[in-house]
């Protein structure tokens, strides 16, 4: 199993702990990374499609010319690819795009490229049955709410084009499931985390920081699990002066999906640089501890 | 076929508490939660408030939840429902203020804001001698897509920001904002994007596409309001914070391939915005001490960034 890995532009900046923990992680499990360096920001469904087509048609050529699928570590660097990627199965529009952009350095995209979230990885191709028997460390015990991304949940013709991929709006779910930990479900998990209105309306993206983490904790989460580093930006970064805003105490710590998988796997709380959030993470760790 | 309902209800008035009432009624086997409610408040309660009009799925003035999902009361059979026992949970729509029972006001909830987003054409003047004038059906397959909304409300019901801000404008006035945006007839598109760019309007949207999830019509109102952003991209944005982030973002990755999150951040509140910036140091400080904070002079280029800078340069030299 091997990927070309686009690693996004968070798990190096504002959440460097995602980058090292997702390589350990996929380190262990055999997954085969070629890192993507060369290549842009998605745009984030920030930067206007205009800009934004090409340039991810480039990274998507590149990965062509690699001959293998893109693997990410972000719902949002995810959601904007494969929105992209749809538009781009439009001929007239791929070959409109390969002309005036790519061709100049002697690219062209045929429109082939496959690109899965990490999370996508582990329960597609990887597969749960096989994911189990690497767990070497159940997390018993340990009450996890999810926590998607909108990017990994819509929209439906690029999240769950087909009949078969309707699973994977209950990935985590079942992850939580394969690890051992329990479920502390709750009704924010599909829902924005906050993040794309942090500018323009600070005020509602901290309510909704609040919402969910307070939710997540009413249904007794000792944590809250996410795919997306953007939402870990909003959660567990924005957590404190959502608190304050909200006039509340929440303390829920926040953990990526890759960290989650890797304590399962067997790596220690440092070693999935636990240490680095903004929400104190000691009581899952003390929990982690104790079932070593 | 019997079904017992457990239907929301509330008096009118600030002070009046919101309860529930339970009925049982006798149905026949293709009969509609409308059918219920109308039967029940023909039979039963004429107390019982709830909207409802052509009673085929097409005016939108029935919508409710039921059994937590929103949908049409005139759409959505009985008996499946009454086959899961139990009871068949009836309320109002999510977002919206309820006036009386099922009645909600949807004065606030949407008339008010589209009002704000200048909802008629302003023509630019461009028809010929006799009145007509002539466009290309492809253009016009979109205009007639977003007027297509009946306004049932299920984008805004379905809205991740209404619930935390019931003042953003919601994609319901956002999606007519549109039709009026993409038909080549009006003029008006600078003066419509500076009203969509206030506080409370297109920036608020988180497009976490929702909307166009709950859309019955498939008129993809998020789409539409990425679609208007993209445009005020081009045309320059107004909204001076919105602006400072977008392009601190645009300019990161024209510089150096990727995003400079800590220059982004910085940016985006405004050098001279003392406040604003005093705001972040708390956050900012804790991250420095967690050796999490992206600090904007150790940005490096990344490879190929040079060629990825000349795609931008072409692309927004092409839109402008």
């Amino acid at each position: 199993m091997k990927y070309a890995f686009y690693p996004g532009c968070v798990s190096r900046g504002g959440c460097p702990e995602l980058y090292p923990a997702a390589v350990r992680v996929a380190g262990k499990l055999g997954i085969e990374l070629e890192e993507m360096k060369d290549v842009a920001c998605t745009g984030a469904g920030v930067l206007p499609q205009y800009i934004t087509d090409p340039i991810n048609a480039r990274t998507f050529a590149k990965a062509e010319r690699m001959g293998l699928p893109i693997m990410t570590i972000c719902s949002t660097c995810q959601g904007v690819f494969g929105q992209a990627n749809l538009r781009l199965q439009d001929p007239e529009y791929r070959a409109r795009i390969n002309r005036e952009y790519l061709a100049d350095e002697g690219l062209e995209y045929g429109g082939t490229v496959e690109i899965k979230h990490l999370l996508w990885v582990v329960m597609e191709d990887y597969g749960a049955d096989h994911l189990k028997a690497m767990i070497s460390r159940p997390l018993k015990g340990l009450k996890v709410s999810p926590f998607y991304g909108c990017f990994l949940r819509r929209p439906p013709e690029v999240i769950t084009p087909t009949k078969e991929t309707n699973a994977r709006k209950s990935y985590l779910e079942k992850l939580i499931d394969i690890v051992g930990a329990e479920l502390a479900d709750f009704g924010g998990k599909g829902k924005c985390c906050g993040f794309p209105v942090l500018t323009a309306n600070e005020e509602s993206s901290l309510s909704m920081t609040a919402k969910h983490t307070s939710e997540a904790k009413s249904k007794g989460a000792d944590c809250m699990v996410t795919p997306c580093p953007l939402c870990h930006l909003s959660l567990d970064g924005n957590q404190p002066r959502a608190e304050q805003q909200e006039g509340t105490s929440i303390g829920l710590p926040i953990l990526h999906m890759p960290q989650f998988l890797g304590l399962a796997l067997g790596f220690s709380p440092a070693e999935m640089y636990l240490k680095r959030h903004i929400v104190s993470t000691m009581a899952v760790e003390s929990k982690v501890n104790m079932m070593t | 076929m019997q079904a017992n309902f457990s239907v929301y209800r509330k008096e009118p008035g600030a002070g009046s508490k919101a309860g529930r009432s339970t009925y049982t009624v006798e149905l026949p086997e293709d009969a509609t939660v409308i059918d219920a409610l109308l039967k029940i408040r023909d039979e039963q309660d004429p107390t019982l408030g709830f909207r409802g009009s052509c009673l085929h799925g097409y005016c939108g003035d029935c919508t409710v939840r039921i059994n937590g999902k929103a949908g049409f009361s005139c759409a959505v059979k009985v008996a499946p429902l009454a086959a899961k026992g139990g009871e068949i949970a009836v309320e109002p729509i999510r977002n919206m203020p309820v006036i009386k029972d099922l009645i909600s006001d949807w004065d606030t909830f949407l008339w008010d804001k589209i009002d704000v987003i200048k909802p008629w054409l302003e023509p630019n003047g461009a028809a010929s001698l006799d009145g007509e004038e002539l466009i290309d059906d492809k253009v016009m397959a979109k205009v007639r897509q977003a007027m297509s909304c009946f306004y049932c409300g299920l984008c805004d019901e379905g809205c991740t920001v209404l619930p935390v801000d019931f003042k953003f404008v919601g994609p319901a006035a956002l999606t007519k904002a549109s039709r009026f945006l993409c038909d080549p007839r009006d003029h008006a598109t600078a003066e419509r994007l500076r009203i969509l760019e206030r506080p409370k309007g297109m920036w608020d949207c988180v497009h976490c596409f929702e909307a166009s999830e709950h859309c019955p019509r498939e008129i993809a109102p998020t789409e539409r309001i990425i679609e208007m952003r993209d445009m005020a991209f081009k045309h320059g944005i107004t909204n001076e914070k919105v602006a400072r982030h977008h392009h601190s973002f645009a300019n990161s990755v024209r510089n150096s391939g990727w995003l400079d999150e800590g220059r982004l951040a910085i940016e985006s509140e405004g050098l001279t915005n003392i406040k604003g910036l005093m705001k972040l140091l708390p956050t900012a400080a804790k991250a420095v001490a967690r050796g999490k904070a992206p600090i904007p002079f150790l940005h490096h280029k990344r490879p190929g960034a040079d060629k990825i800078a000349r795609i931008i340069e072409k692309a927004e030299a092409k839109e402008k």
